[in-house]
């Protein structure tokens, strides 16, 4: 469906932000994900994005812009804030937030969520296991009940396959 | 062999790049440098579980009441779990929890469990408990409020010895007493009274006299009152609203009503028709049950209401009177309800005939 219809749609009725929720939810996570460089801060603030999003759907005017677009100026404002409220965090180039919402590497990074769901199973799983959960080779091991060498056999081919698949798509 | 070592390596790489995110290994194997690339983006992929639940808090806002609103707090975080996969061929957006969409959200208390499962067991309980109850004092229930002892008929007056009663009177306010005379032709319903001096010669709708008697006293010639003396002057009598004689109601004699001699009602003699000589029964063929009062409920009041009534030859329940009061609204709900019976009319010579009886009903509380 055309992102004006979803907008429009969203707009008269809230429930109907799901679609674009699916629709926007990777990108605006790996857009969080790849500045912060924390999973949980990065959980945090891709809550407060889309939560802040939605409630002002309403105020949304349609300008010819992708909607990601607008949900990476809410996320550029809510690291920015979170940032300043700690102060011992890294500087931030302000150039960095301000022009990353168009970059190739925030749809890189969103397509590469979508690639992990076609691996196989195995393969999926040790990926997720060791990047998503952040486990240890002996851990996952463990739960597969496979050799650390195997796991790491898979963690190898996995690594290849999305890096050719990743390379079919953008090269 | 080599191809060992370039597992190690690479995972070696991998885990310094976890503990330090922001610092991509250098010194790398130039084999593994574009695996190394990916992998650093691999950072940046969410997992499922989050996903699902902000999804399902996002729902959960979008349908609040009063709209959404800006939250400012940072979604819960529940204890990490398996994505459940979609079932196949469902639409999840309908039903989304059905399908395993959002579980997890919320952390999972045992004693929430096992306090759901007591009280559903002891829902349960009451329920098999009160039924098995209900059935078993289903009859009681039936007669709480009200119980009728038996057939109306087996409470009629007692049986008449002999003949049946019944009686009526009339007159035209006359300053002569009736004349004697003969008993017109009975009839089960009166239209014409009987009448020995016709005030009327010329009737729009002459309609033959009769009195509502039994058929044998009937006689052929003139009318008036068989019980009277004899008379110089034919008269109808010092009584009102037609007929002959003193009483009053269309008949012959010093009763009052449709019939023949003293009493009231009908018939001849002394008034209604008793059950008995002839005459049977009236046998109720719709007889609902009588409710109990609210305030008699509450005082506990019980004990028994006797209605005189009388049974139309149409079966039709006329002139309910309460013969023994019990008060506290019951005799108001006796009344009630008998007005609604029907019976099958008492019968004498072939013919449904009205007729007195008492009924019982009785009130108890169970």
């Amino acid at each position: 469906m055309d992102e004006r219809l979803l907008i429009e749609a969203a707009q008269r009725d809230p429930r109907r932000f799901a679609e674009l929720y699916e629709n926007n939810f990777a990108r605006v996570y790996a857009f969080i994900a790849y500045r912060v460089r924390n999973r949980e801060e990065a959980e945090d603030l891709t809550s407060e994005v889309f939560h802040d999003a939605l409630a002002r759907i309403s105020q949304f005017e349609w300008q010819g812009l992708p909607f990601a677009a607008w949900l990476f100026r809410i996320a550029s404002n809510a690291i920015a804030d979170r940032w300043q409220r700690n102060a011992k965090r890294r500087e931030v180039p302000a150039d960095d937030l301000e022009e990353a919402g168009a970059d190739d590497g925030t749809e890189r990074r969103a397509m590469l969520s979508q690639l992990v769901e076609g691996l196989p199973r195995d393969q999926r799983l040790v990926i997720v296991r060791r990047f998503v959960d952040q486990r240890s080779i002996a851990e996952i091991a463990t739960e597969l009940g496979r050799t650390e060498g195997a796991i790491k056999q898979l963690q190898f081919r996995a690594l290849h396959s999305l890096r050719m698949r990743m390379r079919s798509t953008y090269e | 062999m080599s191809s060992l070592s370039i597992y190690d390596e690479l995972d070696e790489a991998v885990e310094a790049m976890l503990r330090q995110p922001d610092l991509v290994p250098k010194r790398v194997n130039p084999e593994l440098s574009d695996l190394l690339e990916v992998a650093v983006d691999l950072f940046t992929v969410p997992s499922a579980d989050f996903r699902l639940r902000l999804k399902a808090d996002l729902q959960h806002q979008a349908a609040a009441p009063g709209g959404v609103k800006v939250k400012t707090f940072p979604v819960v975080r529940g204890p990490r779990v398996v994505p459940v996969r979609k079932a196949a061929g469902f639409e999840t957006d309908i039903l989304p929890t059905l399908f395993g969409e959002g579980y997890g959200n919320y952390p999972i208390h045992r004693t929430n469990f096992v306090v759901s499962a007591l009280l559903h067991v002891a829902a349960m309980a009451a329920i098999v408990i009160s039924s098995a109850w209900i059935m078993e004092h289903r009859q009681e229930f039936q007669q709480r409020v009200v119980s009728l002892v038996g057939e109306p008929g087996a409470y009629a007056l007692p049986i008449a010895k002999q003949k049946a009663g019944g009686g009526g009177g009339g007159g035209d306010q006359d300053k002569l007493s009736a004349s004697r005379g003969n008993v017109p032709r009975s009839a089960r319903e009166q239209i014409t009274p009987p009448a020995v001096v016709i005030r009327n010669d010329n009737p729009k709708l002459k309609v033959e006299a009769t009195v509502i008697a039994p058929p044998s006293l009937a006689q052929l010639g003139i009318s008036g009152n068989p019980l009277a003396a004899d008379a110089m002057q034919p008269s109808n009598g010092i009584g009102s609203g037609g007929g002959i004689g003193s009483g009053a109601g269309g008949g012959i004699g010093s009763g009052i009503g449709p019939g023949v001699g003293p009493g009231h009602g009908g018939g001849f003699g002394g008034g209604l028709y008793h059950v008995g000589g002839g005459v049977s029964a009236p046998r109720a063929i719709y007889d609902p049950d009588p409710e109990y009062s609210e305030e008699a409920r509450k005082a506990k009041h019980q004990g028994t209401v006797i209605l005189w009534i009388v049974v139309g030859a149409d079966g039709r329940p006329r002139e309910i009177r309460v013969q023994r009061a019990l008060g506290l609204g019951l005799d108001e709900k006796a009344v009630e309800a008998v007005r609604k019976w029907r019976f099958a009319p008492a019968m004498r010579d072939g013919h449904p005939v009205a007729v007195e009886v008492n009924i019982e009903v009785n009130f108890r509380l169970y």
